[in-house]
């Protein structure tokens, strides 16, 4: 973690509250989780949509949106997000079908208006001045509604601003079995703690 | 209390982008609106912020110690640095929202 208050948390009752949390849990607390206890009012509307977007109703499953985290978080080149958010996704996705999407989407095991959907999000990660109605209307072919395209949209518009503050503030990588236990705590709790 | 409606994206993408880039802070607004504006791809941010914030928008994997201290030294406040790290991830990200909405909008009416 680059800002070290960041890490040790603002004020007395938050840098109780992380040390209390990584006790009872037995592994210190993910930098994510540091940074929504961090400045709350200044990030709150970003918990606040991440929660409605990710868990909120939508057609999407939460392992299908849990998934477009984890892509978007691959096309970005985050490895933290990648290991968090591939990890609740196994847990509602079978792992093959998970780490296929990983390794080549459009080969893997999934639905088809998910795989043009995933084509949506990516071209919109990466390329984003190149998206035309073209690329909406490919989406909309496959069987996907306008409302779960844009619920996918603002699934990936989020984990374009959670992976680059994640690099930037450079977070530390957890090992496999605490992502996974993460994995159920978000699973369990969601995103709102902002 | 749960109900079936789909969220609002659309209010919910604007109390963010109004928060963040013109809502009281540590940082003066019209520095995150800068770096926000630089890592969407426009105009830059006056040094030394304006290198972190291309980097966040362009590549944050590639974000070295030397951006953030950089910039450290120029708000001399962990929370006003955070708020600018904050305030370029927040732009790239809703230049995304943005492109990708009005492509959709171009073929349906749909609420966002």
């Amino acid at each position: 973690m680059r800002l070290r208050e960041v890490e040790r948390g603002d004020g007395v009752g938050n840098r109780l509250l992380i040390r209390f949390i990584s006790m009872v849990t037995r592994m210190r607390l993910p930098d994510a989780a540091r940074v929504a206890f961090y400045h709350k009012d200044f990030g709150g509307p970003l918990g606040a949509w991440t929660q409605a977007a990710m868990r909120g109703p939508s057609p999407w499953t939460i392992g299908e949106r849990e998934l477009m985290a984890a892509m978007v978080a691959k096309w970005n080149a985050c490895t933290f997000c990648v290991s968090a958010h591939s990890a609740i996704a196994a847990k509602q996705l079978p792992r093959t079908s998970v780490d296929r999407a990983l390794a080549d989407f459009r080969a893997a095991p999934i639905a088809d208006g998910l795989k043009a959907t995933l084509a949506f999000l990516e071209k919109m990660t990466v390329r984003p001045w190149e998206l035309t109605p073209d690329d909406a209307r490919a989406v909309l072919r496959a069987g996907v509604s306008a409302a779960a395209l844009t619920d996918a949209i603002a699934v990936a518009s989020l984990f374009n601003i959670i992976t680059r503050y994640a690099d930037a503030l450079d977070f530390a990588m957890p090992t496999e079995e605490e992502f996974d236990r993460a994995g159920v705590m978000l699973l369990k709790r969601g995103y709102g703690s902002r | 209390m749960k109900t079936s409606v789909q969220p609002d994206h659309r209010a919910l993408a604007e109390a963010l982008r109004r928060r963040v880039l013109e809502g009281p802070g540590r940082s003066d607004p019209a520095l995150r609106r800068a770096a926000a504006a630089s890592a969407a791809g426009g105009p830059p941010a006056e040094p030394p912020y304006d290198e972190l914030a291309r980097q966040i928008g362009d590549a944050a994997c590639r974000t070295t110690d030397a951006h953030v201290a950089n910039v450290l030294q120029g708000t001399q406040s962990e929370k006003a640095a955070f708020e600018v790290i904050f305030a370029a991830s927040v732009g790239a990200g809703l230049l995304r929202w943005e492109r990708a909405i009005k492509a959709l909008e171009e073929v349906t009416d749909a609420p966002a």
